[in-house]
């Protein structure tokens, strides 16, 4: 387990530079919407914040990638009394870890915001998109318990989003959705009207998936127990005639895939992960989730998965 | 020998603690963590009880394991929020560093 305090300070500092985790201008990360099929900028009643997570997913992959292998390492010892910056030359800083990433693990997750996009246009949504308007929430701070950090940038994200005149939000994942929707009203005085994209699809044909084999669903923490929204993607996949079915410990008592130990500890992410992957596989089929960090976790335990915004997309 | 700060439940309520009084140490949160680890969370709202500072600031870097799943704070039969006591325990233990 590496140091909290360093990521603290490592975070923190990149957040404040470059108002991401990654110290990588966010037009660099943020590229998903060259791909989308007729988005507007305005008007539009509800601006559609993806928060950066998504995109995020390829930069998180290459950072855990280059601490797994620290961590299990022999300089494990050694590193847990050093500070880590020194011995992380610019894996989260820069220019370094955009090297790292890989292009098809950025294609892969950005086509999932694509699907977003057409669902939402699709089901006659009332949206817009700006790229410069599209912050990263700060979630990791607040989570990692940089009061500080995270409250000077959600305030900084606040002002910008009411200068703009936004009111409503369309969310994409559950962390910049609990985040936009509890925090920020606490900590910062600014409310938006916050839905998750799904909250908005309405699917005109029923009975498009008649005859597949039903998916396992993996609900989020934050969908499942903190915003408890479980029931909405699972209207749509019966809306869509999806077949589904439950694994143990789902909906408001889901377990958690590991995902947010990552930062301070892969090792205890993948202890975590095999766990819930376990009780994945008991159910034979094949899995359904709706964040980019469970997805991921999922995906690197070799789990057939896959977003449910890609599942909506295909069978739409 | 441990010192105890009888006031340290009352100073938590500045970082968003203030329910840890609430807790009958029930272990239930334990029972549900999946980090399985050391009667985490119970211990650490112990600590917080009976004033045990020092024993927090000792073993900080575990608060750190805490995933934000909920899972605590979803069975615990006194509303005690465990999770959002870690979380609140971290923001004592930053700001105590960014102080020293
Ligand atoms: S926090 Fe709640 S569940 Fe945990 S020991 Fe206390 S009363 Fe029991
Ligand atoms: S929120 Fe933290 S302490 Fe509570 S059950 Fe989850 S991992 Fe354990």
């Amino acid at each position: 387990m590496y140091n909290p305090r360093d990521i603290i300070n490592l975070i923190g500092a990149n957040v404040r530079k470059s108002r991401n985790p990654f110290g990588i201008p966010s037009s660099q990360i943020n590229t998903w919407w060259r791909e989308a099929p007729g988005f507007t900028r305005r008007p539009g009643d509800a601006l559609l914040l993806t928060g950066l997570m998504y995109q995020a997913i390829p930069y998180i992959e290459a950072t855990t990638r280059y601490l797994e292998r620290l961590e299990d390492s022999r300089w494990a010892d050694y590193l847990r009394f050093a500070p880590l910056s020194r011995y992380i030359p610019s894996f989260v800083v820069g220019r370094g870890l955009a090297c790292l990433t890989s292009r098809a693990e950025k294609k892969q997750f950005n086509r999932i915001l694509v699907s977003m996009c057409r669902l939402l246009t699709q089901s006659a949504a009332d949206f817009f998109y700006h790229p410069e308007m599209d912050f990263y929430s700060g979630i990791l701070l607040y989570d990692l318990g940089d009061q500080e950090g995270f409250v000077e940038h959600a305030k900084f994200v606040a002002r910008n989003l009411k200068l703009h005149g936004v009111q409503k939000i369309i969310t994409v994942d559950p962390h910049t959705t609990y985040a936009l929707k509890e925090l920020y009203p606490k900590y910062t005085g600014v409310s938006f009207d916050v839905q998750p994209y799904f909250a908005l699809l309405r699917p005109h044909q029923v009975s498009r998936g008649n005859g597949r084999p039903p998916v396992a669903i993996h609900d989020p923490c934050f969908y499942g127990r903190y915003l408890k929204v479980s029931e909405m993607p699972r209207q749509l996949l019966t809306d869509l005639g999806l077949p589904y079915t439950e694994v143990r410990n789902c909906g408001e008592f889901t377990s958690c895939c590991g995902g947010p130990a990552e930062s301070v500890s892969p090792a205890l992410n993948r202890e975590i992960l095999d766990r819930r992957v376990a009780e994945l596989k008991a159910s034979g089929a094949p899995v359904v989730t709706f964040c980019p960090i469970c997805l991921a976790n999922l995906l690197k335990a070799g789990l057939p998965v896959e977003d449910l915004a890609s599942l909506l997309d295909r069978n739409w | 020998m441990a010192l105890v700060n009888p006031d340290f439940a009352e100073e938590l309520k500045a970082f968003g603690v203030d329910t840890a009084l609430e807790c009958f140490n029930c272990g239930t949160c334990a029972a549900i963590c999946p980090l399985i680890f050391e009667h985490f969370p119970r211990k650490m709202i112990r600590y917080v009880q009976v004033g045990a500072t020092e024993k927090i600031l000792q073993q900080a870097q575990e608060l750190w394991r805490c995933l934000h799943c909920g899972l605590c704070t979803q069975t615990c039969p006194r509303q005690a929020d465990p999770a959002e006591l870690i979380l609140g325990l971290r923001r004592y233990v930053v700001d105590r560093w960014r102080r020293a």
